[in-house]
């Protein structure tokens, strides 16, 4: 059980489908009796930072996120915003471009999580966003858990940005790939980091391929320039785990669902018997 | 967690076996304060036998690396294991800490 002096954070980066590792290291810790005491996700991360903070079984996280997230929420084109670029002043290009349509992705959102709000969580939730017109980041706490999912994951290019209240957000790794500092902020002296560096292209053979090369590179770049700032900036402790994949795993690599989470799991046994003695100790 | 610590041609050799991380950090930041008190200026800290490093043993590397450089010092760090090193280098460590593969390359360096 939770020393009840130090509060435990979970902290899922952005990752897409490798963010499934968390559901890995959420086996690992049910079955160790460990209470996460706050979430904090980004991006994809979001997705399962909700779904347990939710309290929802492990087996439950595992159908409910499968059936969110799948390919079936990028198959149509957003036809529009693609005329957009070709005829900006006719039709009129705005901040909310996105090639995809995100009805399916919004479909798929509304069927998992309904009508929910942050006030139905079990423990508090935090879903980092980032705002589009000046770039700062947007910590969501409250509202429609729908709204904040479909803020966050708003991959650039991909889908339109997203509006809550005055705030038009899109994702939040632009910002904050891997969000310790809202775990800092909110308290947590023991904080698990599950972050996903972006894989690269063996070749560049399209515009989109370039494209999402470029992303790579910045995310990641960000994530570990964050990343090492927040180590040195926390009094306690981080235990970052970064599951080793022997193979890509892609944005939409859904059948690797199970793998994902298998090496999530094996990376939150590793660090399973510090964590417990870390829990032990006095505050 | 063990610190042993021996010295190669004017460099000291600060050999880690275990882990760096909330438990062990204050052994190892008092560990080098001593070491600093008795006027040894170029450490190697040999990651060899370090199986884990978490923020906590990054903060005591770090601070043990900034009071030798104000004293005119140097830490360099040497033989990292696969896991330490990709901590290392995610967390930017090796962008501002000389780090090299082997003992011997690290040796190598303070004689250059």
């Amino acid at each position: 059980m939770t020393h009840p002096k130090k509060k435990l954070a979970l902290v899922i980066g952005s990752g897409a489908v490798k963010c499934a590792a968390a559901l890995g290291l959420w086996q690992v810790l049910n079955r160790a009796g460990i209470e996460i005491d706050l979430y904090v996700g980004c991006s994809g991360g979001s997705l399962y930072a909700a779904v347990m903070a939710l309290g929802l079984s492990a087996e439950e996280c595992i159908e409910k996120t499968k059936s969110l997230w799948n390919r079936s929420v990028t198959k149509r084109r957003n036809w529009r915003s693609l005329l957009q670029t070709i005829l900006p002043g006719v039709l009129g290009f705005d901040e909310f471009f996105g090639m995809v349509d995100d009805r399916p992705l919004l479909r798929n959102l509304e069927k998992a999580f309904g009508e929910r709000t942050f006030s139905e969580t079990r423990r508090p939730l935090h879903v980092v966003a980032t705002n589009l017109l000046d770039g700062e980041q947007v910590v969501i706490s409250d509202g429609r858990l729908v709204d904040a999912l479909r803020a966050s994951i708003s991959i650039p290019y991909i889908w339109p940005a997203w509006r809550i209240g005055d705030q038009t957000l899109v994702d939040g790794s632009l910002v904050n790939p891997l969000p310790i500092d809202v775990a800092i902020l909110e308290g947590a002296e023991i904080i698990l980091a599950m972050g996903f560096e972006s894989p690269y292209p063996h070749r560049i053979k399209s515009i989109s391929r370039y494209a999402f090369h470029i992303n790579s590179m910045m995310t990641n770049n960000l994530l570990r320039a964050n990343f090492a700032f927040h180590n040195l900036a926390h009094h306690a402790e981080i235990l970052t785990l970064l599951p080793e994949f022997d193979k890509p795993v892609r944005l939409f690599d859904t059948d690797e669902f199970s793998y994902v989470i298998d090496k999530g799991a094996k990376a939150a046994e590793e660090q399973l018997p510090y964590l417990e003695r870390l829990l032990e100790t006095a505050g | 967690m063990e610190l042993i610590s021996g010295q190669s041609n004017g460099v000291l050799v600060v050999t880690i076996q275990g882990s760096v991380d909330a438990l062990t950090a204050g052994q190892v930041q008092g560990y080098f304060d001593d070491l600093l008190e008795k006027g040894e200026r170029q450490i190697i800290l040999d990651l060899s036998q370090v199986d884990f490093m978490s923020s906590a043993g990054l903060r005591v590397i770090m601070t043990v690396s900034k009071n030798l450089r104000q004293d005119g010092g140097e830490l360099r760090l040497a033989a990292a294991q696969p896991p330490v090193e990709k901590m290392l280098k995610i967390s930017g460590f090796t962008t501002i800490l000389k780090s090299f593969a082997s003992l011997d390359a690290a040796l190598g360096s303070f004689q250059g």
